[in-house]
């Protein structure tokens, strides 16, 4: 039962740590149409588009790409992503949290879109 | 005997020993200078590449012949440093004093280098402003600048830098932008030196901000003057359109000491694609600006694109040239066209193409330079303009070979679907384009033109000798020297020795990844180098690859490969 509980312990604490990190307090439903909508128009408006296309099927192309996890994408948003020799730039505290999440979900949804 | 040719040729050092066992090495290598042809001629100090374009007439070219048509095929890779970071791959080009290699990489990471081996000396790395992760053009450079004992640094958080050229210990910094507040403007290429002033010249173009050029005490690190690129006048930028005008010179000026005026180009207005929030002439956007590095005064400057909309910045390399009398300054617009202009006061000369498909305009006029037929965009809807955004040719320099009197330049046929969209302006909203619209342009292949060549070009008739087309068009900039071989690399690596005087590529090597910097050649003891910085990146990487799907997978890198001819 201790091995147990220390697991549980264990888990719950990163799973605490990552939400923190995440801002989960403020993540909305990200299977919301009215959440993926509004998240949309923030990727075109903040020129994600330039460099993912308008649909994720730009340069740094993101409908090829696993991205359902929710945690991953909103922190490569947030902090930025320098990998294989390309950077993107961070955008926390330039954008809320909220407004992080709505992208999120519009790029959940785009990587989810059967092609 | 021409030394600054042909020192590194065997006869010559052998002949140069004898001297040497007299005199000893430093009043040798006194000789081999004051045996070069006058100052100023594109061919002195030739065994070095002391600045961005090695001369301060913008050719690109190393007299240097060791290395020459008939014994290219004996080159060998010398030796490969790693700079470690990758970011953006390699954007720099090299410079080469007595033996050492000043480089800078990613986050502005400054290293001196063994010329001979490859070794590093020192490493000097600055504190950057954390904001430096939040905008948009970051965290590359194109090089530095060395003189008067130190090497400067033009920082991605808009600060200027001097470190000490034998210790690598910084010397002064000064902070020139107000980085956090105007959209993260700062130097994403080196300073230059001007006599006892450096200039620095401003991101700016796709920035809610007034682009700047600043002159500062190159001993001190004291600020001296701004120039303006956003011409305070309402004629030229009605009521506030101004305020977040764009600008700036995010390319290297030159210096011409026998007119004692630096020469840049400046960027783009912005927003790039919304014309109709700024009506007017948007000075000095676009333009050609000729200061005094002492005071910043404005000497006089020619606009290229009046009015801009279609991102066509004048920044690139500024080729100064004598013929037949005339004191000439070649430039090559973004748009395509070539403007040929008096170095003392920017009269047209000329005006010529090197793009076979521009549709943004009928013509300019040689006599005047106004835009003939422009293709005006309308909001919401997507016009297709030639050339695209990024322009005729990127800001990959071309090359300049005395002897041959050709002009060697990338250049590039591929179009974009401009659409401009309301756009809100924020200083703050550092990683967002202030270009009115969602993306910069869909990119589209031009039918019946191949994507890329390697021209061969009279620079004041634009004349062609000859052409190397490519499917893929190169990215890194051009390299002519006094062996009769100009050297020129692509997105995928492959780097092409090239025969100045007929096209045929003589040597080919793959680097690994792809090229986006400046290739140099110096010579250390007798041995002629080619320095080659390899490692695909910048927006190039991120937006070309729609167009040229091969471009997906290119491994990014870092790396300094030297070669000479194998002993």
């Amino acid at each position: 039962m201790a091995a147990i509980a220390t697991v549980i312990g264990t888990l719950a604490f990163f799973a605490s740590v990552r939400a923190a990190h995440s801002a989960d307090g403020a993540r909305p439903d990200l299977t919301d149409s009215k959440v993926i909508s509004a998240g949309r128009d923030l990727y075109l408006d903040k020129h994600c588009s330039h460099c993912h296309g308008a649909t994720g099927e730009g340069g740094v192309n993101l409908v090829k790409r696993d991205l359902t996890n929710p945690s991953y994408v909103f922190d490569a948003i947030a902090d930025g992503r320098e990998r294989s020799g390309l950077r993107m730039p961070a955008w926390r505290e330039v954008l809320s949290d909220r407004e992080i999440w709505q992208i999120t979900a519009y790029i959940i949804s785009l990587s989810q879109n059967p092609k | 005997m021409r030394c600054n040719t042909s020192l590194c040729s065997k006869s010559a050092a052998l002949a140069l020993a004898g001297y040497a066992a007299v005199f000893g090495l430093a009043v040798l290598l006194g000789a081999a200078r004051a045996l070069a042809e006058a100052p100023g001629s594109g061919t002195e100090d030739p065994n070095n590449w002391p600045q961005y374009h090695r001369t301060s007439n913008g050719w690109r070219y190393s007299p240097l012949e060791q290395i020459n048509k008939t014994n290219i095929g004996r080159l060998k890779v010398a030796w490969i440093h790693q700079a470690g970071d990758i970011t953006h791959g390699t954007q720099e080009t090299p410079i080469v004093v007595d033996g050492v290699i000043y480089s800078i990489s990613a986050g502005n990471r400054v290293a001196a280098i063994d010329a001979k081996t490859g070794k590093d000396i020192w490493r000097y790395e600055p504190k950057l402003d954390p904001l430096t992760k939040k905008v948009l053009f970051s965290p590359y450079s194109r090089g530095v600048a060395v003189g008067r004992g130190k090497v400067f640094l033009a920082t991605v958080d808009g600060r200027g830098i001097a470190i000490d050229q034998k210790t690598g210990k910084e010397v002064w910094q000064t902070q020139l932008t107000d980085f956090p507040n105007c959209h993260g403007c700062n130097f994403t290429s080196p300073p230059v030196l001007a006599g006892d002033v450096l200039t620095f010249g401003s991101t700016g173009g796709e920035l809610a901000t007034a682009g700047k050029i600043y002159g500062v005490e190159a001993d001190s690190g004291k600020k001296l003057w701004e120039f303006e690129t956003i011409k305070r006048d309402v004629a030229s930028w009605p009521a506030e359109s101004g305020k977040y005008g764009g600008g700036g010179a995010w390319m290297p000026g030159t210096y011409d000491a026998e007119t004692n005026t630096v020469f840049y180009g400046t960027g783009n207005p912005g927003k790039d694609f919304v014309g109709s929030e700024r009506e007017g002439d948007n000075l000095y956007t676009d333009s050609i600006v000729a200061l005094d590095p002492k005071t910043g005064t404005l000497k006089w400057y020619r606009q290229e694109i009046k009015h801009d909309v279609w991102d066509y910045d004048s920044t690139y390399e500024l080729l100064l040239l004598q013929r037949d009398g005339k004191d000439l300054l070649i430039h090559l617009n973004k748009s395509g066209f070539v403007l040929v202009m008096d170095k003392l006061n920017g009269k047209l000369d000329n005006v010529w193409r090197l793009s076979e498909t521009i549709n943004f305009a009928k013509d300019v006029d040689p006599k005047t330079g106004e835009i003939i037929g422009r293709v005006e965009l309308q909001m919401g809807k997507p016009t297709v303009i030639c050339p695209s955004p990024f322009g005729a040719r990127s800001w990959n320099s071309g090359a300049y070979n005395p002897k041959t009197g050709l002009w060697y330049t990338d250049a590039m046929e591929f179009c974009a679907a401009l659409t401009p969209v309301e756009q809100k302006t924020d200083p703050k909203d550092y990683a967002t384009a202030h270009i009115g619209s969602e993306d910069f342009g869909k990119l589209q292949l031009a039918s019946g033109h191949v994507p890329g060549r390697l021209d061969a070009r009279d620079p004041i008739t634009g004349q062609r000798r000859w052409t190397y087309e490519t499917e893929i068009p190169s990215f890194g900039s051009v390299l002519a020297t006094g062996g009769g071989l100009v050297f020129n690399g692509d997105p995928l690596g492959n780097l092409r020795a090239f025969d100045a005087d007929n096209g045929q590529v003589l040597w080919t090597f793959n680097t690994g990844s792809g090229l986006r910097s400046g290739l140099v050649s110096y010579a250390v003891d007798g041995k002629q180098y080619i320095l080659v910085p390899s490692g695909w990146g910048s927006y190039a990487a991120i937006l070309l690859p729609p167009l040229f799907p091969q471009l997906e997978k290119v491994p990014a890198a870092s790396t300094l490969i030297a070669f000479s001819l194998e002993d």
